[in-house]
């Protein structure tokens, strides 16, 4: 299908190819603790009132 | 647009929504949440298009208003404002693996615009923007879990 022509020679906004993001369905998918588990730590960690250690 | 009108623009981002070969599985609840987000003043949609990828990496592009069954979305194209031009396809196409339909979205993020604007009036300029990918929480969530047990 064709675009429409105001879409064709016009100066782009996407400056450069965009690189593929790693899925997030992957990531639960990979070794370690279930999936369920890793997501139940994943929240408790964007949880108000966590503090981070330095 | 004017000036003043841009000061209130919000931060315009995209996603490229991947359905692999076979996998997609098309309800109408996707449009539907969307249009939810668009009513309740969350974004504003700025352009969609839909990308092909052929086996050969062959990419092909197709309007919103070109597809068939519009669903919710109907209210969504007659607004968009066509930013994309033809030379984005191939960028933003560059993200796809061969085989594969993708969902291009263009929106404004309204929720920001006030404070967007707010931090402009105050003297900031945004300086960096990202996204921390739900995989890096894990791996430091499993770096600290590490720690920890050394630690102990």
């Amino acid at each position: 299908m064709p675009l429409r022509p105001a879409r064709i020679g016009r100066v782009g906004v996407v400056r450069a190819p965009v690189a593929k993001a790693a899925v997030v369905g992957a990531a639960v998918a990979s070794p370690g603790p279930s999936p369920i588990v890793k997501t139940a730590v994943v929240a408790a960690a964007v949880t108000p009132g966590r503090r981070r250690r330095i | 647009m004017p000036a003043e009108d841009l000061s209130e623009l919000g931060p315009v981002d995209f996603y490229v929504i991947e359905f692999p070969a076979g996998e997609a599985n098309f309800t109408g609840e996707m449009a539907e949440e969307l249009v939810k987000l668009v009513d309740a003043g969350i974004i504003r949609v700025i352009d969609v298009l839909i990308l092909t990828k052929d086996a050969d990496g062959e990419i092909d592009a197709m309007e919103l208003s070109d597809v068939p069954d519009l669903g919710a979305l109907v209210a969504i194209e007659g607004q968009l404002a066509e930013l994309l031009a033809a030379d984005d396809v191939v960028n933003l196409a560059a993200a796809m693996d061969p085989g594969s339909v993708a969902g291009v979205l263009v929106y404004e993020n309204l929720w920001a615009a006030p404070f967007a604007s707010a931090a402009r009036r105050a003297g900031g300029q945004l300086i960096a923007n990202g996204r921390i990918p739900i995989q890096a929480i894990i791996a430091s969530l499993e770096a600290d879990g590490a720690l920890e047990t050394e630690g102990a």
